[in-house]
């Protein structure tokens, strides 16, 4: 759990008993009923906002666009929709929520897709634009009124009770918590994990296995739908809808919640809506000193404290208890698996078959018709001078480059300039150069999105925290806290990944990409920046890979190791592949000798 | 017809000015600065102010908002963008997108929120030339000599001077620049007041035509930054282009179904040349990943 889970943990019930005393403290002070219920619907839209900022580090100020998408789209069908007799009142209004809310998820999609290609800030702009136009289209739309909006919206009636007073702020709140306890739901869970994964490398996220780009898509669709859910309520609530409620004023007021409050989780988001809920009731004097104001403090709270106000009332306390968190909720972790010895089985296709591969940049020639195939089960090496093309190569295998020419193959299938996440679908596991860790999360949590792919979770069943998901996530931490144990790392499972020291980050690393049971292992200079003692532990630890049948393809300077546990060496030098065959023999070969100590 | 491509060439004189000083803030401190359009509104609100209260001729006023719009850029980058970037890239986004509240009710503060004239910068009354049935005002190719001219000195400062070139070293490749001896820091803050200079230059040359003030800062940002989208973003001759181009099919869209209808699908072309051709019409494919 990261601090942010932990801190709504603790947080998000004292909000609900503070909501609660207040609808019955106050329910006779018609203005603060009024203010709170805004600040609920706000809340709505902010903790979309939050997620989508503070969770998966993407940025939009079109939210307003999506609040008015699902405003708009419950004004007018409550106006003019004629539903079938005998459908009640209540369910028109939940059809009609349920349709504008549905609507901003859609448009939520189409801006995800902006976001695929492009890093945070184009997006806001397109975000932005996409709130005016909106706008715009509010107001020539034909039969949404022009500027002057859909007015007369009935207050939402189940039965005999209208929603409207308190009535309204027992709804608002409701719907408060349910986006609230939706959030939490998924945020615990394997997309929560994944969102995470994505805002802290996404390249490491795809090479383990996490759809980085569907994942982002449904981060816009969830924030959208949210923000067009509490602008259904508000058009219900207020009665009217009109283009200036939906402006660039909003999409800033409530960035500026999401900042204040904190970004990331959800009581953040709900605290900051508060507090501008309580300042806009005592602000109508300001006037234009308002969005003054307002401006001014979004430029200083995010310089000054960037994680808001819910970062300063809980500071995490770190590392131990965290452990301590983890061991308590799992069980004790089963004996190290065993993978199947896929090895063994003679007629199955090559784990790996490269063919021709040749990458180029401009004129440069990184990797050079290169052409091999691995032995089911058997550990390779890679071995070439600084610059000879083996991490390229690497690249091109799993996808995070595509090769210029030739072809790749994983298990029989062509997997030529496939993303990498479809790679490791297949059973492809990794490790970087520089150990790609996620840095904000625990070393167990880096396992566990390791376990991504094997996971059978969903989105929705995430959202509803269905049993599916519980299975699902009590199923990757036993496999997590096996590959733990595996690597002996359980002691360390609660630190945070970025305070850990380097030799323990590779083999993080290395629990990361064995949690999902690859069949084909790739391993860039694990033994890099190592000392001699976990040198000797990670050649134990690939010779148990080798004896479990995975097949392992090795990059590495280290040539004991490499002649040690090789039961082939292949030789890249210039791109080309100048050497390949047992250790012995291409320890001799002559061309290797002059490649690494040059010719006389 | 061709009427309208006159008057969206001034226009877009603005957002090609814009788009420029977007660029060269995105080359410098890698964010978009969504405040663009704002200061470019202020730029033409000082010059209004120096020309009302001084009672001085306009081109001095165009020299007083332009050098406010150095001085502005020292400072906006010194004291909002730089404390932010160490937080990362999408603080940075955030501040400036928090700035634009902060002038555009600012500035409506001071000088109220109606939109203010400027006057010509050839007298009075704007003279005009009529050729092949198209009127021409003196204000409109003044615009446009003024855009050539900026974009002149830019080309030689950033092309032919020492200082030029350190400043576009040191946003290429900062650790780089460092090591050479730039100091990289200093050459961001030129580079971000060198943009907003150019904002402030060009709310002024074409506030006689549009007005100054009001609340046309987030359009104009929007539209300069289409324009930037469209030509590529990682070409300055190319936003120039790009947002002339922006202004010339705003004023053919609004001349025939109102601004009404030109603003959101103006915005809409944005969305659909990130979606289909983010690299706009004279940039490189790598511009995407900056």
């Amino acid at each position: 759990m990261s601090h942010r889970m932990r801190a709504d943990a603790r947080l998000l019930p004292i909000f609900a008993a503070i909501v609660v005393a207040f609808g019955f403290l106050a329910r006779d002070n018609a203005n603060l009923i009024q203010a709170a219920t805004f600040a609920a619907i706000d809340a709505v839209a902010a903790i979309g906002l939050s997620v989508l900022l503070g969770n998966v580090a993407q940025i939009s100020i079109g939210q307003a666009g999506f609040f008015g998408l699902g405003a708009y789209t419950l004004g007018y069908l409550s106006t003019t929709a004629t539903w079938p007799a005998g459908i009640p009142l209540w369910a028109q209004f939940f059809a009609e929520t349920a349709l504008g809310t549905l609507l901003a998820a859609v448009f939520g999609v189409v801006l995800g897709f902006i976001a695929l290609r492009f890093r945070g800030h184009y997006l806001a702009m397109a975000t932005l634009a996409f709130g005016l136009i909106v706008v715009g289209a509010a107001k020539i739309v034909p039969g949404l009124g022009g500027a002057g909006g859909i007015p007369n919206i009935p207050y939402p009636q189940f039965g005999t009770l209208a929603i409207s007073g308190a009535a309204a702020y027992w709804y608002a709140w409701g719907m408060a918590a349910l986006a609230a306890t939706m959030t939490f739901n998924l945020l615990r869970g394997r997309t929560g994990r994944a969102f995470e994964a994505v805002r802290n490398d996404e390249l490491a996220a795809e090479a383990v296995g996490v759809p980085t780009r569907r994942v982002k898509i449904a981060a816009f669709a969830y924030a959208g739908a949210l923000a067009g859910f509490a602008g259904t309520f508000y058009a219900a609530f207020l009665g009217v809808i009109d283009p200036n409620a939906i402006g660039v004023n909003l999409s800033i007021d409530l960035l500026l919640m999401v900042v204040i409050g904190g970004a990331g989780g959800v009581s953040g988001a709900v605290l900051g809506a508060t507090i501008l809920g309580i300042t806009n009731v005592y602000g109508h004097d300001l006037e234009n000193w308002r969005p003054v104001i307002y401006g001014v403090l979004v430029i200083v709270i995010s310089i000054a404290f960037p994680r808001g106000l819910v970062g300063l009332l809980g500071r995490p306390r770190r590392t131990l208890a965290t452990a301590q968190d983890v061991s308590a909720d799992v069980p004790a972790a089963p004996a190290p698996a065993v993978a199947a010895s896929r090895g063994e089985s003679g007629g199955a296709p090559p784990w790996l078959r490269v063919t021709g591969v040749g990458k180029r940049f401009g004129g440069l020639v990184a990797v050079d018709d290169v052409s091999f195939t691995l032995e089911n089960g058997s550990l390779t090496s890679l071995i070439g001078p600084n610059g000879a093309g083996k991490t390229t190569l690497f690249n091109t295998i799993c996808g995070v480059s595509r090769p210029t020419t030739g072809s790749v193959e994983i298990g029989g299938t062509d997997v030529t300039g496939r993303q990498s996440h479809r790679i490791a679908a297949l059973g492809v596991g990794r490790s970087f150069q520089n150990a790609r860790l996620f840095g904000d999360m625990t070393v167990l949590e880096n396992v566990l999105v390791g376990a991504y792919r094997t996971e059978n979770a969903t989105f929705a069943s995430d959202l509803l925290a269905l049993p599916l998901s519980r299975r699902s996530g009590r199923a990757a931490v036993e496999r997590a806290r096996a590959a733990l144990v595996r690597l002996d790392l359980e002691r360390i499972s609660g630190v945070r990944a970025r305070d850990l020291a380097f030799g323990d980050r590779r083999r993080v690393e290395m629990a990361r990409a064995l949690v999902a049971r690859p069949g084909l292992l790739l391993l860039d200079e694990p033994a890099a920046g190592l000392n001699a003692s976990e040198r000797a532990r990670l050649r134990d630890d690939l010779l148990g890979l080798r004896a479990d049948g995975t097949t392992v393809l090795l990059v590495e300077h280290d040539m004991r190791l490499v002649m040690a546990i090789s039961d082939r060496v292949m030789v890249l030098e210039f791109g080309r592949m100048i050497a390949d065959g047992r250790a012995a023999v291409v320890r001799d070969d002559p061309r290797v000798v002059a490649a690494y100590l040059g010719t006389a | 017809m061709l009427q309208l491509v006159v008057a969206g060439l001034t226009v877009g004189s603005g957002y090609a000015l814009v788009a420029l000083g977007l660029h060269i803030i995105l080359r410098a401190t890698r964010v978009v600065n969504f405040a663009q359009g704002e200061f470019v509104v202020l730029g033409g609100l000082i010059a209004y102010a120096v020309v009302t209260n001084l009672h001085a001729n306009v081109w001095l006023a165009l020299v007083v908002s332009t050098a406010s719009g150095f001085l502005l850029g020292l400072a906006y980058e010194r004291l909002v963008l730089r404390p932010a970037a160490r937080s990362g890239e999408l603080t940075v986004t955030i501040v400036t997108i928090g700035t634009v509240p902060v002038l555009l009710y600012g500035h409506a503060l001071v000088w109220g929120s109606l939109p203010l004239p400027l006057p010509f910068f050839s007298g009075e009354a704007d003279a005009a030339w009529h050729v092949a049935g198209i009127e021409i005002g003196a204000q409109q190719l003044w615009a446009l000599g003024l855009l050539a001219f900026a974009l002149a000195i830019l080309g030689v400062f950033f092309e032919k001077t020492t200082y030029g070139k350190a400043i576009r070293a040191a946003a290429e490749n900062p650790l780089g620049a460092r090591l050479v001896g730039i100091d990289v820091d200093r050459a961001r803050s030129i580079s971000v007041a060198i943009a907003i200079a150019l904002a402030a230059f060009g709310g002024t040359i074409v506030g006689p035509i549009t007005l100054v003030g009001g609340a046309a800062g987030i359009g104009i940002a929007i539209k300069g930054f289409v324009g930037a989208i469209v030509g590529g973003l990682d070409s300055p001759v190319g936003c120039a282009l790009g947002g002339l181009l922006v202004g010339v099919v705003d004023k053919l869209l609004e001349g025939r179904f109102g601004y009404a209808v030109s603003d959101p699908v103006v915005y809409a072309l944005l969305i659909v040349m990130l979606l289909v051709r983010p690299q706009g019409l004279f940039g490189t494919r790598r511009a995407m990943r900056d």
